[in-house]
């Protein structure tokens, strides 16, 4: 189940190493090239901060095609257990047929992208977080790779605000929504496009840019990800960033007894929120009582 | 000028108006006055005294003129039988045959005037006055579209379609309804008089004089009767009286002579929207839906009936009623848990003060309407979207934008609510008859001093700068005129500053209960002149001559700095702009205090503030947002900025008064709502963070467990273990590996073992 998976992320993680690669495009105008420098910016200094984390970045003169293409050649060499999470950030237009992302000199496609991304062994998580990113989803989306548009389309093509919001879900502990002091991709997409919602709500402004999110390798990517959608899974498991200080592997056998235990409950609690619906309420909450005092009980426990 | 184009924008959002005729107006043609007969063929001349004289003929008369081969004919029949579709056609046809015809493009402009097409009207009227610059049929269209729309330059037109023809008595007989609507009847008597002695026959010049005399609770018997004996159904009398009750906000009485209008004539359409509005704004909605689907059904569907069947359509799904024994309050579903709590605290407390303040008690419940779409308060309150008003009030009902209505930081909500239920007060307590000036002024006023917060209330604005400047204020006697037919575009704006000095001067020089008198006497039907005098014991000129110097004295820097303000803060954009943060301190602090209530977007305060940041002087850069804050900004960023600024600095009181002063402001921050749910926990206050967490769980947070989580903690310091509970669990059930909270769950649960098991031994 979930957290068993999570659990097993959660050490495998230890001996993984995290790639980040971020490309600020070319703005076309001051204000948007330092817009984009700047998030990029922003996010290489958050990212930093994520032990172990190898951060790279590339903006200004420097996003070029070229470069990004040695960039992720060079991640050809990783390792399954690897991850690497793409971000761009910048202007991206759509011909019908393919995507482009805007670079100084020649613009790199989608399908160029996702040719040098397939080659690499590390799984995988792109925030496109261009304007037209939607028109990249279909070329770049493949099973176990988690894809993020700003745009639910190619023709979505006004400057995006998504990047803005993504970013700050990394210093807004409010985005850790599950509470265990990391931030999932997941977790981040959906503060993202909330806030994106938002954004345009209150300024009384038509959106342009609805988000989306795809980590099946097949179909539509979706606004909001879910059990129903099956949407979401992978990249609720992919931590972009911890919050706190990561969880010591615990050695002690009686907490791994209890461990376990907690395993267990935290399987029976999403087991039974997915039961929710067929459930009487009042015994739906007297069983989820009993079960969130437990696995209270049990935590106080392990912190022993 | 761009600052004060933006400025002038915030102002009118920011100003909460009562204008409720001025925009009616713009619904137009309520009684306009029937076609000119001059230079018309004889046949359409003869159904028209037909019509004019209420003939049973009339619609035979028309019917024959629709079967004419004369297509000019043709379109006039069509047009009197309301087929203005075909009429349309027709006159199309005609103007394509004789395209330097004006009379032509002037009949056809009035027929869209009637279909509620006033801006094809105005373009052929305006066609018509190029090719004949004195068409006085022309002129006179031009007038009637201008009173409709409440423009300064009616009189004029009127007055030169008068020049052109002087025998056009209905130009008279328009001048008479603008004196009215300027709350000058002797004037609307004198020039409807003229009419008459013009035309016998100017029944809108007698429907007028009837007005007048019901207006000031006389009989008016003369003048009806002499409408009923030239047309014994001319309901057009009553629905004249409907229109001018309803601009002095006299609602009632104006239902009541819709309702005789629509007696004699049940197809009077417009009369019946009319009517079908106003109950509407009452709350009556049923009947309201009754008549405006009338309208509809008999294909008068103009843009108000329309739009007010949708919206009755909107309120039967979207809105939820709270009743106390003194308030209803209606919100939208979608955000009536988030607005409820702050809604009706400020609500009771505005009405507590009033009625203190007013020594005067409601009879009744209040009741406030609060609109989360823009368009949907504007077609509730008149019927067509396109106000610039952010609250309205009918009597006893008041009808608002919420905060969500517009973009965060254009509008105190909470000013907005005093100043409409000072309202409320006013025209209870005199029965509807006071004039608009003094209503408004008093709102303004109260929503800082009533209220008690200085920041609340508007901004002084460059109009009212330059109005100042400019010599531009209206005498006391003249106030009126400024809401009602502006003579320049801020002039409503700039009325509702100089109402407000006006009442502020009366209270500072005579004291508050000089003011309370002024209202019990426009209670006793006393006008603007008897109150000065019966209470100042001043004549109005005299009066006059004591408030100029008095505001000019009072906003002497403001005036004589501002063009150096203007040129000064361009520089200090620039110097922003290049980083230059010692020029932006230098030049920012020199102008400060030269124009301190400008808090719009290219403010000082924020310039400075940002400079001393970037000169890593936090402490005078917070100072400089205190400013900001204290003296009315309600930009939110600025204002977000603050209160962490002041958190940091262990400002705790301080911050949680900057984000009270935001929820004032805007409600849909949920993070600020957290961030002040905590600062009341450390603040020892946990009843506010409470309403703070709940609210930013109602506000649709997306940490929902960290609300939730506060929100326990805020029940367990109010030592409501119970809630505490329940919060708790919810905290955990959306993040069950939540530690603090899982510490909190088992805090409580130990707690209530504990006490079950001294219950059970109590037992």
């Amino acid at each position: 189940m979930k957290r068993i998976l999570l659990l097993a992320v959660a050490a495998i993680s230890l001996r993984a190493d995290s790639y980040f690669l971020t490309v600020a495009g070319l703005g076309g105008e001051d204000q948007y090239d330092q817009r984009f420098s700047g998030w990029a910016s922003d996010l290489t200094k958050l990212l930093k901060t994520e032990p172990g984390a190898k951060v790279d970045t590339l903006s200004g003169k420097d996003a070029t095609k070229a470069n990004i293409e040695a960039k992720l050649r060079a991640l050809a060499t990783t390792k399954a257990d690897d991850s690497l999470v793409l971000v761009l950030i910048g202007h991206g237009t759509y011909d019908d047929l393919d995507y482009k992302f805007n670079l100084p000199g020649p613009d790199i496609s989608a399908t160029e992208l996702a040719g040098l991304l397939d080659k690499i062994p590390a799984k995988q998580v792109v925030i496109n977080a261009t304007s037209a990113s939607g028109g990249s989803l279909s070329t770049l989306q493949k099973p176990k790779r988690v894809v993020v548009t700003a745009t639910k389309t190619g023709t979505e093509k006004n400057a995006t605000v998504f990047a803005r919001f993504f970013i700050e879900s990394l210093r807004d502990p409010a985005a850790d929504t599950d509470k265990n002091q990391a931030v999932s991709v997941l977790e981040a997409f959906r503060y993202a496009e909330e806030k994106t919602g938002k954004y345009f709500e209150t300024q009384k402004r038509l959106a342009t840019e609805h988000a989306l999110i795809e980590d099946l390798g097949k179909g539509e990517g979706v606004k909001a990800p879910s059990a129903e959608n099956g949407e979401g899974l992978i990249a609720g498991r992919q931590v972009i960033l911890h919050l706190g200080s990561v969880a010591s592997i615990v050695n002690d056998p009686e907490k791994q007894k209890l461990l376990k235990r907690k395993d267990e409950l935290e399987t029976q609690i999403d087991e039974l929120k997915y039961r929710k619906a067929a459930v009487p309420q009042r015994e739906y909450q007297q069983q989820m009582r009993q079960l969130l005092l437990d696995l209270a009980n049990v935590q106080a426990g392990l912190d022993k | 000028m761009k600052l004060q184009t933006a400025k002038l924008q915030t102002i009118l959002f920011g100003a909460a108006v009562l204008t409720v005729g001025f925009f009616l107006a713009q619904q137009g043609g309520l009684f306009r006055p029937k076609p000119v007969a001059a230079q018309t063929p004889s046949q359409v001349t003869q159904c028209e005294t037909l019509r004019k004289h209420g003939d049973p003929g009339t619609k035979a008369c028309y019917q024959k003129l629709s079967t004419s081969n004369d297509l000019a004919i043709k379109a006039e029949g069509l047009w009197g039988l309301r087929d203005y579709q075909g009429a349309n056609n027709a006159f199309q046809a005609l103007v394509k045959a004789r395209p330097k015809d004006a009379n032509l493009k002037v009949r056809w402009g009035r027929m869209f005037m009637e279909y509620s097409q006033p801006g094809d009207a105005e373009a052929l009227f305006k066609e018509a006055l190029d090719i004949d610059e004195n068409n006085a049929k022309a002129l006179y269209g031009m007038a009637l579209l201008a009173t409709d729309t409440f423009a300064g330059d009616a009189s004029g037109l009127a007055e030169k379609a008068l020049k052109a023809d002087p025998k056009m008595f209905q130009a008279r007989e328009l001048l008479a309804r603008i004196a009215l609507e300027d709350n000058h009847p002797e004037k609307a008597v004198e020039e409807a008089k003229k009419a008459l002695d013009m035309s016998g026959e100017a029944l809108d010049a007698l429907s007028i004089l009837a007005t007048v005399d019901w207006l000031d609770d006389k009989p008016g018997t003369e003048w009806i009767e002499r409408v009923f004996k030239i047309n014994p159904t001319y309901a057009e009398a009553y629905s004249t009286a409907g229109h001018f009750f309803v601009i002095n906000r006299r609602y009632d009485e104006g239902i009541q002579y819709y309702r005789k209008a629509l007696e004699i004539k049940p197809d009077l359409w417009e009369a019946r929207a009319e009517l079908g509005i106003n109950l509407m704004r009452f709350g009556q909605n049923a009947e309201a839906r009754q008549n405006l689907e009338a309208c509809f059904n008999a294909n008068y569907s103009s843009p108000l009936v329309r739009n007010s069947l949708k919206l009755l359509d909107s309120i039967d799904k979207n809105v939820e009623t709270f009743t106390t024994p003194t308030t209803v309050l209606k919100l939208d579903k979608k955000e009536g848990a988030l607005l409820r709590p702050y809604f009706q605290a400020e609500l009771d407390r505005a009405m507590a003060i009033y009625e203190k303040k007013y020594k005067f008690k409601m009879t009744g419940p209040v009741q406030l309407e609060v609109y989360p779409n823009h368009p949907d308060f504007e077609v509730r309150t008149m019927g067509l979207p396109g106000l610039g008003a952010l609250g309205v009030t009918f009597g006893k009902y008041v009808a608002m934008d919420s905060p969500s209505g517009r973009p965060p930081g254009q509008f105190h909500w909470a000013s907005t609510l005093w100043h409409e239920f000072s309202h409320v007060y006013v025209l209870s307590m005199t029965n509807h008859r006071v004039p608009r000036w003094f209503t408004e002024g008093l709102a303004v006023y109260e929503e800082t001093a009533a209220s008690g917060a200085t920041d609340w209330g508007d901004r002084l604005d460059p109009p009212s700068i330059m109005a100042m400047k400019d010599k531009k204020l209206l005498p006391i006697a003249d106030l009126d005129r400024g809401f009602i037919h502006p003579t320049y575009p801020e002039q409503v704006i700039v009325s509702y500053f100089q109402g407000g000095q006006v009442i502020t001067f009366i209270s500072e020089k005579w004291g508050y209960d000089k003011v309370l008198a002024m209202i019990h006497a426009f209670a006793d039907k006393k006008d603007t002149v008897e109150a000065i005098e019966q209470e100042l014991k001043l004549k109005p000129e005299e009066f006059d001559a004591q408030f100029f110097p008095w505001i000019e004295a009072k906003y002497k820097k403001q005036v004589d700095g501002f063009q150096s303000w203007t040129d000064q803060i361009k520089l200090v954009t620039q110097a922003v702009k290049e980083k230059q943060w010692d020029e932006v301190i230098k030049r920012g602090t020199e102008i400060r205090d030269i124009y301190p209530d400008f808090v719009e977007l290219g403010n000082v305060y924020e310039f400075l503030a940002k400079a001393y940041l970037a000169k890593d002087d936090k402490a005078k850069a917070m100072a400089e947002l205190e400013r900001f804050s204290a003296v009315g900004g309600r930009r939110l960023e600025p204002l977000k900025q603050l209160a962490d600024m002041q958190t940091e600095a262990g400002k705790k009181r301080e911050a949680a008064a900057t984000l009270e002063r935001l929820n004032l402001i805007y409600l849909e921050d949920e993070a600020a709502h957290q961030k002040l749910g905590k600062l009341y926990m450390d603040l020892k206050n946990p009843n506010g963070a409470i309403r703070e967490y709940q609210a930013a769980l109602d506000a649709g947070t997306i940490d929902k467990a960290g609300a939730q989580f506060g929100l326990a903690q805020a029940f367990q310091a109010a030592n409501r273990p119970e809630d505490a509970l329940d919060a708790v669990y919810s905290a955990l059930e959306t993040a069950p590996g939540f530690k603090p909270a899982q510490a909190l769950l088992r805090e409580l649960n130990a707690k209530q073992s504990d006490n079950k098991q001294s219950g059970n031994v109590k037992q």
